[in-house]
């Protein structure tokens, strides 16, 4: 996947007026006071979706919002983009209010799954959604093909959205998502339905945004995703925030040591063993590391990329 | 063909605005206590005052930043849902089928074959664009919501102006171009299925023809036809009739006229008195047709050829009367004439006298405002047009026909000063149910009277040049037979002007239908900004009927009717009261008829609301031939105009102050 995704206009500084007067531009979103209670026809309480969510987000960093199904991720989202209006407090986006249009010229969005026309092929997607900025034609164009080969899909460019298959169509969703160059992205489970190539390659390209200086948030239940990409955290539960903080700090466990070594013999084991009793601490155990299955599929798949038609020698690797 | 609107764009306008005007206030003030009363639910009744402030305050930078960049985007992916969706194919395909097995049952050999082909395709027309616009914006946005697509829409800098104007434009784009296309294909399929050619049924030479014999009357039917035809013949039977060819006597005097087409005369000659006669070959029209003949040759060697049928796309251009006015026996003016006691009160009557008092002094006067020679391109003889109705008091022989009389006068701007021209009285027999034209002269014979009376100069007098010196003319009608009537409408009696071009009359006729399509779908995307798909549709449909039945709903609401409203007349219904008896005072009473004032209110209200597709709907101006003034059209473009703004205003703002995501 390349990476040199021209900017949507370079010689035009990309600021949103801001009539704010608190505004800081390092604070990217912001949620006060952010309350949700969903009601029914009669006005009558269905669900406390969210209850009062103070949040910062920074500007360059991966925020992660965590929780299992309806603690809040989605509709916390949501209401960033003003695709909900809040019961009670304020969100922020860029200093503006969420229900402000102008705010979306900056604001690339993947939902959950990817609502798109059908009846549209790849190349007609990213040109209608480029369309709606404002960008001059030949940069639309230039944008729209190497969006579309950013995310692999240059072979299926002209097959209509409909024969696309999930992981395809959850692509094709993170290309409209960056159609605008956007500087805040957010991701509502950005690796759903995705394979575990599909879901690195997610993952490397979240980080590889980072690089270039923006800012995601992204709410995934999928724990190991989060810790593979996000900076910061934010844990929800029943619509309440219950931790928030960097994602080394939150799972760094303080009073163990872990040591890696290379080529080490297993006759030295008892010299660590005796070491560490020496200096007062617990053997936990002493073990060769376990590669993840992730990284065995992954290795797997691009062993057979490189030599098509050999079975591959990653089952060795982890009979070894 | 009824007509009892005569508009006049500029004369509308100022009303027209006033109305909007009206309805756009109290709309606004509505809107925002609705949006109030709502948001105070929400929010609670000092936070709701905040919220709707934001909304207004909102609107503004929206709808400046209203970008047509977006709503082209917006529009092109309308059409290509609705491409891709195949609505367009499915459209297309009812449209064909109706025109290849409609042909089956058209009947072109009956009394007007063109009315019916007309009628046939813009009805079809009319109702599968209608209900292909209705389908299309109903289910597109509810669609794109459920499908949770327009969450990529909304989180792009869109406005909820451009998601609502480009639904309509792009639908509106769509449905134009299928019309037009539509169009282009009825006027095919009415001029092919009209078209034909007769040869004549046993040959072409003159010499084949019989001898008409000259005692033969017209009223022996099937023996004759033109008063002044001495041989006849008949052409092939095609398209299921016939015509009958004959050759007719022409003669004139030198100082006349002499005929402009020569192609038809079969012989020449000089009379012993130095008139000329021309005998000329012409086919008698049936199914309101006729066919161009050419003879070839001279006497009764030379063989006729019948060009194609001429006849049926006729566009008339109508010169109305400005006003109508009715007087009655004693000479007394009413602007509504005699009721004869028909349910129908379109025409009015002028009563014949009777023989007890033959000197009656009722008549109609229709006055010409505008009466200018540049209608007729100076020519000399001006088509009197005239449908008129008969009542008759007595049957006597009813071959005879009802006599009536026309008489011009001139209409002084200051009666007490200057002369005024009357013209002799033209006396015609009336020809009911059907489009009577008299050819009148230009030159009048008549007087010129002074103001006291009295009689200045007897002479003839040109309509233009001394009738309607200042532009005024009026048509004085009268009904020439003892105990019967004659009945006008003010569209009944026009002078009729140049033809206008049929297929810039035809393209005229589809615009209207194109009003009621656009409006259509304005209505279908506003409404569906805050109803689901069927309900929008259900809603859609039900602004379509009472926009159908303006008038008739009108008539129901504001005039007085016997029986009360929808619960007196269903009261009256179960306990089989009279619709005359009067109910006894009560509190019930009161009750029922404050509730029925409350409905029928509601509904005359809806009609104000609700577009008038009466005004919109020039199906009978095609289907009768008649051209559709400029006026007109410019009042339904304005109509539409006026109906699209206002929709997209509603739709922007449910669609603002909705919650997309559930």
């Amino acid at each position: 996947m390349s990476t040199d995704t021209p900017p949507v206009n370079e010689d035009k500084p990309r600021r949103l007026e801001q009539s704010n007067p608190d505004y800081d531009p390092n604070i990217v979103v912001e949620a006060q006071n952010l309350t949700k209670i969903y009601r029914d026809f009669w006005g009558r309480q269905k669900v406390r979706a969210l209850k009062a969510l103070d949040l910062e987000i920074k500007k360059g960093e991966v925020f992660g919002l965590l929780g299992p199904n309806g603690s809040g991720k989605s509709t916390t989202i949501k209401l960033l983009l003003g695709l909900l209006f809040p019961t009670s407090g304020r969100a922020l986006v860029f200093g503006k209010d969420a229900s402000e249009v102008s705010k979306n010229e900056m604001i690339g969005y993947l939902p959950e799954e990817s609502y798109l026309y059908k009846f549209l092929t790849a190349e007609e997607t990213l040109d209608f959604y480029g369309r709606l900025f404002d960008m001059p034609a030949d940069v639309r164009k230039e944008r729209v093909n190497s969006l579309i080969e950013k995310v692999g899909l240059t072979w299926a460019k002209r097959r209509q959205l409909k024969e696309y298959s999930k992981g395809m169509t959850r692509r094709i969703g993170l290309a409209q998502a960056l159609i605008n160059d956007p500087d805040l992205i957010l991701l509502d489970e950005p690796t759903s339905g995705l394979d575990p190539l599909g879901t690195r390659e997610m993952k490397d390209m979240i980080l590889e945004l980072r690089e270039e200086g923006k800012t995601i948030v992204m709410c995934s239940h999928l724990l190991a995703d989060v810790q593979d990409v996000c900076d910061r955290i934010a844990i929800l539960y029943q619509g309440e925030l219950k931790e928030l903080g960097r994602v080394d700090s939150l799972l760094k466990v303080s009073d163990e040591t872990q040591v890696l070594a290379k080529g080490l013999p297993p006759e030295a084991y008892d010299d660590i063993r005796a070491a560490i009793t020496k200096h007062g601490g617990e053997v936990l155990g002493i073990d060769n590391p376990r590669t993840t299955l992730e990284d065995l599929f992954l290795d797997i798949v691009r062993e057979s990329q490189e030599r098509p038609g050999h079975r591959t020698s990653g089952a060795n690797t982890a009979s070894d | 063909m009824v007509v009892e609107q005569f508009p006049n764009f500029f004369d509308w306008i100022g009303p027209g605005l006033l109305l909007l005007c009206a309805i756009a206030l109290s709309g606004t003030v509505l809107g925002i206590f609705l949006g109030y009363v709502v948001a105070s639910f929400k929010h609670g009744p000092f936070e709701a005052f905040y919220v709707v402030a934001k909304v207004i305050a909102e609107a503004i930078p929206d709808f400046l930043g209203t970008s047509p960049r977006r709503i082209m985007a917006i529009a092109r992916l309308s059409v290509k849902e609705a491409i891709r969706r195949r609505v367009i194919l499915v459209t297309f395909g009812i449209f064909a089928a109706a025109l290849l097995f409609g042909g089956w049952f058209m009947n072109a050999g009956s009394d007007n074959p063109d009315q019916i082909y007309v009628n046939f395709v813009l009805w079809g027309t009319q109702l599968l664009v209608l209900l292909m616009g209705m389908l299309i914006s109903a289910f597109s946005l509810p669609e794109d919501i459920k499908n949770k697509t327009i969450y990529t829409i909304v989180t792009k800098p869109v406005r909820s102006t451009e998601i609502v104007i480009g639904r309509i434009m792009g639908f509106g784009i769509l449905t134009t171009s299928l019309l037009a296309l539509m169009a282009l294909i009825s006027f095919a399929f009415v001029w092919r299925g009209l078209s034909h050619d007769h040869r004549m049924v046993d040959s072409p030479s003159v010499a084949e023809f019989y001898e008409i014999d000259p005692e033969t009357r017209l009223s022996d039917r099937g023996k004759r036809v033109s008063s002044n035809a001495i041989k006849t013949s008949e052409t092939t039977f095609d398209s299921g009739h016939r015509h009958r060819v004959e050759i007719i006597e022409d003669v004139r005097r030198p100082e006349d006229k002499q005929p402009e087409d020569t192609s038809n005369i079969v012989s020449q000659s000089e009379l012993s008195d130095g008139r000329i006669s021309y005998q000329r070959a012409v086919v008698v029209p049936t199914a309101g047709h006729t066919h161009r003949v050419t003879v070839n040759g001279e006497g009764d060697t030379s063989t006729i050829d019948l060009g194609p049928a001429t006849g049926y796309f006729r566009a008339r251009v109508p010169i109305y009367a400005e006003q109508l006015m009715f007087y009655d026996r004693e000479g007394a003016p009413n602007d509504r004439g005699i009721d004869v006691g028909r349910e129908w009160t379109y025409r009015g009557y002028v009563d014949g006298g009777s023989r007890e008092s033959p000197n009656s002094l009722a008549k109609a006067d229709f006055l010409f405002e505008n009466f200018d020679s540049r209608f007729i391109a100076d020519q000399d003889i001006l088509p009197l047009e005239m449908s008129l109705g008969v009542f008759r008091t007595y049957k006597g022989d009813i071959e005879k026909r009802v006599i009536g009389s026309i008489q011009f006068e001139s209409v002084p701007d200051d009666p007490s000063s200057e002369n005024r021209f009357q013209s002799d009285t033209i006396v015609f027999e009336t020809n009911e149910f059907q489009i009577q034209t008299l050819p009148i002269s230009r030159k009048q014979s008549g007087r010129l009277i002074a103001p006291d009376g009295s009689t200045v100069e007897i002479g003839t007098f040109d309509l233009f040049d001394d009738y309607a010196r200042n532009k005024k003319l009026n048509l004085v009608l009268r009904c020439e037979d003892y105990n019967q009537y004659i009945g006008v409408a003010r569209a009944d009696v026009y002078f009729r002007a140049t033809d206008d071009l049929y297929w810039a009359n035809f393209f005229k006729g589809y615009l209207g239908i194109w009003c009621q399509m656009i409006i259509v779908i304005a209505m279908g995307v506003s409404f569906s900004t805050f109803l689901s798909a069927p309900i929008t549709m259900l809603a859609t449909l039900v602004t379509m009927i009472i926009g159908f039945f303006t008038p008739f709903i009108r008539t129901m609401t504001e005039e007085d009717v016997a029986g009360g409203g929808p619960i007196e007349s269903l009261f009256r219904l179960v306990t089989q009261k009279n619709m005359e008896v009067t109910l006894e005072t009560g509190i019930g009473t009161t009750l029922m008829e404050q509730t029925d004032n409350l409905l029928v209110g509601g509904l005359s209200t809806l009609t104000y609301l609700a577009p008038n597709f009466a005004q919109l709907n020039f199906s009978d101006f095609l289907t009768y031939g008649y051209s559709i003034d400029s006026q007109r059209l410019l009042v339904a473009m304005a109509i539409t105009v006026a109906f699209c703004m206002g929709l997209s205003i509603v739709g922007y703002f449910c669609l603002k102050t909705r919650e997309i995501a559930k």
